[in-house]
């Protein structure tokens, strides 16, 4: 079971991003768009926002010598080392009658990320797009992002209607953070599933066929209405999105809706200081209509809600910055228990709730050296029943390393990658078979990671 | 050769702090309104935004330069497009940042407006770095800009004639649509090939995009470039004119439609005859 | 390496700016004492009397083409102006290749000295869309008179490397126009408007050059004796360069030969 949740959360470790097909276009340097690729500075916020357009005029592909083509790749080669606490193991190996026993596995060895294929870019005037085939290691590919944009509608800066899959637009995004290893490569509170709700779905199989896990991180399926200021200091996003958790194929039957603002304060010589709010709304069915017992064209029924909502903030002074996030979350208790809606309750049932936050710090030595670290914590607020520990489920992580870039140009782009990180979630190892309790010590899990980060 | 280009620049540093002595080194520095920027701290964005094009000297060498037409500015001869002051002077600060915060259109420059204030102005004080003449001149009082009479079209039909008389034709075109006879001819201070502008493409100046900076391009031109100065062949009320009639050239512009001059009488009779669309329009 | 050239040039710029104000004559000896004195070569300055002259022709052989015809359809006034076709000024030669428009100065030897510039101001004249004359010598900081003759707009643009650059446009019957230019080069000057108008402004810091006659002629006058470098730069043909040694009262005779 908990291998099932660590590895779902895995499986979410997002492509990080960085388009070196930009810096052919335009010839500037990755350092002009990012603070540290593929962390955005103001500028790249900017021209992000106005649909990948620098805005002089020549942003159409047809100013463009027909033999550039907007892609760009990347990978990472890397070594890495994961350990994982209080694992229920066999005294001997193989014959399990003998008994278990708690042990820390650790494994290491040279391996790969995964291949992002990103075309990017401008298909005319005002009208940009984004397809991001991405594979894990293995090979396999789904599509992390596929989207056009309609920019300045109207001549209107503040309206830009986006359709397809694409991420969430929020201040700080998952998509571009500087750590790449397996614990440290995603935001804890932007995947957190209740310890109590993750047991549950994954004790019901046919729970997770209608309902995966939600991520605010994740890439979602929809529509999206945003705008921004000239310089992009103040930013909106209001989003209409299939309740599918960005999966195609219409696996489901109602809509979620995203809102963001942020705004930038300029600040003296210390620069930009922008804080965010950001909810989002959604529903997931709770069971499938069903013929015979199987399910009918995967429609799901008895949808509940949940939702997420938060503040953000990046602040900057000098070469120091500090990107945080609070995140509220509040789960159905259909949802949180991994009950049907047309079946009762289990007794002393409540919808589960939860707040967590980080704060990262970057300190951008110059454009090529980049110090990271990061400390992030979710601590439930009501489980899901009140017998529970309090703490259970709980998470806290922290996360360092560091980014150097042998070389700033605008054609392509190479980092040595160095991490560490190490995530402690509370009582959530598997207890020992012999155990009274139904919960186990806090599982403790590491990685170590050295890698080549490369887009070109 | 990284190693080489180092070494130059901690000479240039050692040779500013001698010349410059230990007194206030007003190149250094940059004023916009109440900002100070400060080269020291110029220096750094300088390293992340422009050195790819404007290179590490300054000099427009940058590794990208090859690859960018038009050219990259030339920081050291301290020549300007974008100045309010008389044409071989040099630019005020106050030019400088707008030309960062603008950026020059059709060129790789963009607007640089994302940037705090206080950026932009550590850059241009940077910038002057580069060049000895901040050091040992001064730029003369920027050219006035008187308010603006009526674009009637008695203005537009004088501002006409003055295009005739000033030459503008040669260049710009009979229809100012960049094709005059001498367009092919153009080239810059470098010897690099440069159109001329092409009113009816609808896009902002070089310079600015509101009638005060068409009247201040006229009346400064842009140095480095074959477009010259007005100044000592129009009068304020000429300029004007002219001003009026360029307006009326832009058959596409889509931008600051306020102080465009009102399209009545003759002037959509002069527009009709000049429509072409460009192949560009925008589809909104 | 021209980036280090570039800074000592503008330390010593600099130097002489704070140091030197123009019109100081004790100042001014002071320099010359000082630069006559480190430069060892350059034996006693003394004016004057004991000045001489350094005279001479300037010829190009072979590889000479006819001149080119200039089409000046792209301005009416221009070609009513010139009936017949102008044709291109670029080399102007007479019999045993004598060639006109030559600068011939000094390149080295003078020194630090500084020079008053002439109090008449030097005057280039566009005149049947044409400069007259095309290849003009002019002392550092000396006025410089521009006058429209035509009756068309001409823009005039000289593109200096160490000079301020401007570019101005003066219409018919428009007053003269008046600029200088501070450092020693050679500049060309375009009017972009009639891209077959093309001229050159040669700035001196001493008066020690001359431009060729038809004839190929030129006299260099009151040099006062010394060790110099002496140069004729020519717009199409380049440079020549050669070593003269004059003592008092003498005149030298030079000729300069290109053979392109």
């Amino acid at each position: 079971m908990f291998v099932f949740v660590l590895g779902m959360l895995l499986s979410l470790r997002p492509p990080a991003r960085a388009i070196p097909a930009f810096a052919r276009k335009y010839d500037l340097p990755c350092s002009a768009c990012h603070e540290a690729w593929p962390k955005l500075n103001d500028f790249g916020i900017a021209f992000r926002d106005r649909g990948y357009q620098l805005g002089n005029e020549k942003d159409s592909p047809i100013w463009q010598n027909p033999s550039y083509w907007p892609i760009t790749f990347r990978i990472t080669p890397q070594w890495h080392r994961e350990s994982s606490s209080n694992n229920v193991v066999d005294t001997v190996p193989g014959d399990p009658a003998l008994g278990q026993t708690f042990q820390n596995v650790t494994t290491d060895g040279f391996d790969f990320g995964g291949l992002d294929i990103w075309a990017a870019g401008t298909l005319y005037k005002d009208i940009s797009f984004s397809v991001l085939p991405s594979s894990d290691s293995s090979g396999s590919f789904h599509f992390e992002n596929v989207f056009v944009r309609f920019d300045n509608l109207l001549g209107n800066r503040w309206m830009n209607v986006k359709v397809g899959k694409f991420e969430l637009d929020n201040l700080v995004s998952e998509k571009r953070m500087l750590f790449l290893s397996n614990n440290g490569g995603f935001y804890q509170v932007y995947h957190y599933t209740p310890f109590r709700e993750a047991q549950f779905l994954a004790s019901n199989p046919l729970s997770t066929q209608v309902s995966t896990a939600f991520g605010l991180g994740d890439n979602q399926l929809g529509v999206e209405l945003s705008g921004h200021s000239e310089n992009s200091y103040t930013r909106y996003s209001v989003a209409l999105l299939s309740s599918n958790e960005g999966n195609p194929g219409l696996p489901n039957r109602t809509y979620d809706g995203w809102v963001s603002f942020n705004h930038g304060f300029q600040v003296g010589k210390v620069g930009v200081q922008r804080v965010g709010a950001f909810a989002y709304f959604g529903e997931r069915p709770t069971f499938l209509n069903t013929s015979l017992g199987a399910p009918v064209l995967g429609e799901g029924l008895g949808n509940k809600s949940f939702y997420r909502a938060g503040l953000t903030g990046l602040f900057y002074i000098k070469k120091l910055d500090f990107s945080t996030v609070f995140v509220h979350g509040w789960d159905n208790v259909f949802l949180g228990t991994g009950t049907a809606a047309n079946a009762p309750l289990p007794v002393g049932a409540r919808a589960p709730t939860w707040n967590g936050g980080f704060i990262e710090t970057h300190f951008t030595y110059s454009p090529q050296l980049v110090f990271v670290q990061r400390n992030e914590f979710v601590r439930m607020s009501r489980q899901v029943f009140s017998t529970d520990p309090h703490d259970l489920g709980d998470v806290d992580a922290y996360s360092f390393g560091l980014r150097y870039y042998p070389f700033m140009f605008s054609r392509a782009g190479l980092a040595l990658h160095a991490e560490y990180s190490l995530v402690r979630a509370y009582k959530s190892a598997s207890p020992l078979p012999t155990s009274a309790s139904p919960f186990g010590p806090d599982l403790r899990t590491s990685s170590v990671f050295f890698g080549l980060d490369f887009a070109f | 050769m990284k190693r080489n280009r180092m070494k130059v620049d901690i000479a240039s540093i050692l040779v500013l702090l001698f010349a410059a002595g230990a007194q206030v080194t007003p190149a250094q520095e940059s004023h916009i309104g109440g900002i100070t920027g400060e080269a020291t701290r110029g220096r750094h964005l300088y390293r992340r935004y422009c050195v790819g094009c404007h290179g590490p000297l300054g000099d427009g060498r940058g590794e990208n330069a090859p690859w960018v037409d038009p050219k990259p500015r030339d920081f050291v001869t301290g020549t300007f497009k974008c100045r309010s002051t008389p044409s071989g002077e040099l630019p005020t600060d106050e030019d400088l940042f707008k030309s960062v915060t603008r950026g020059l259109v059709n060129s790789n420059m963009p607007p640089w407006l994302p940037l705090t204030e206080q950026q932009r102005a550590d850059l241009v004080a940077y910038v002057k770095t580069f060049s000895s003449r901040f050091r040992e001149e001064k730029p003369s009082a920027p050219v006035e800009v008187p308010s603006e009479p009526a674009a009637d079209q008695q203005s537009i039909q004088r501002g006409s004639e003055l295009y005739q008389k000033m030459n503008c034709w040669s260049c710009h075109g009979k229809e100012g649509h960049g094709d005059g006879p001498s367009a092919q001819t153009l080239v810059d201070n470098r010897g690099y090939p440069i159109p001329p502008f092409d009113f009816s493409a609808g896009t902002r100046f070089k310079c600015g995009e509101s009638n005060q900076d068409l009247y201040r391009i006229l009346m400064t031109g842009l140095d480095g470039t074959p477009m010259p100065s007005s100044s000592s062949a129009l009068t304020p009320a000429q300029t004007w004119d002219l001003v009026h009639y360029l307006r009326a050239l832009q058959i596409n512009a889509k931008y600051s439609k306020a102080s465009s001059p009102p399209r009545t009488g003759g002037s959509v009779a002069l527009n009709k005859q000049l429509v072409r669309r460009p192949e560009h329009a925008d589809l909104f | 390496m021209g980036t280090k050239t570039r800074y000592l040039h503008l330390a010593a710029a600099t130097a002489i700016a704070l140091s030197a104000t123009p019109g100081s004559p004790s100042r001014s000896a002071a320099i010359e004492r000082k630069s006559s004195a480190a430069k060892a070569a350059s034996s006693g300055h003394s004016e004057g009397h004991e000045a001489g002259t350094v005279s001479g022709t300037v010829r190009v052989i072979g590889a000479q083409t006819a001149a080119a015809r200039i089409n000046m359809a792209a301005d009416p006034a221009c070609l009513r102006i010139h009936p017949t076709p102008m044709m291109s000024e670029e080399v102007v030669t007479e019999a045993n290749g004598a060639l006109k428009n030559v600068i011939v100065y000094i390149s080295n030897g003078v020194g630090n000295r500084s020079f008053d510039p002439p109090k008449e101001p030097a005057v280039f004249e566009q005149k049947g869309c044409s400069y007259s004359p095309r290849v003009l010598g002019m002392q550092a900081s000396q006025s410089l008179q521009i006058v429209n003759l035509d009756p068309t707009s001409h823009n005039i643009h000289p593109v200096p490397q160490n000079n301020r650059e401007w570019n101005i446009i003066q219409p018919p019957g428009s007053s003269p126009i008046a600029e200088t230019f501070t450092r020693e080069e050679i500049i060309p000057v375009r009017c972009n408007v009639h891209p077959w108008m093309k001229g050159y402004i040669a700035v001196f810091k001493h008066p020690y050059f001359a431009i060729t006659k038809e004839d190929g002629t030129f006299d260099l006058k009151d040099v006062p004796p010394g060790e110099y470098m002496i140069q004729a730069w020519h717009e199409k043909y380049g440079v020549l360069t050669q070593k003269v040694t004059l003592e008092g009262n003498q005149t030298k005779v030079l000729e300069f030969v290109f053979k392109p």
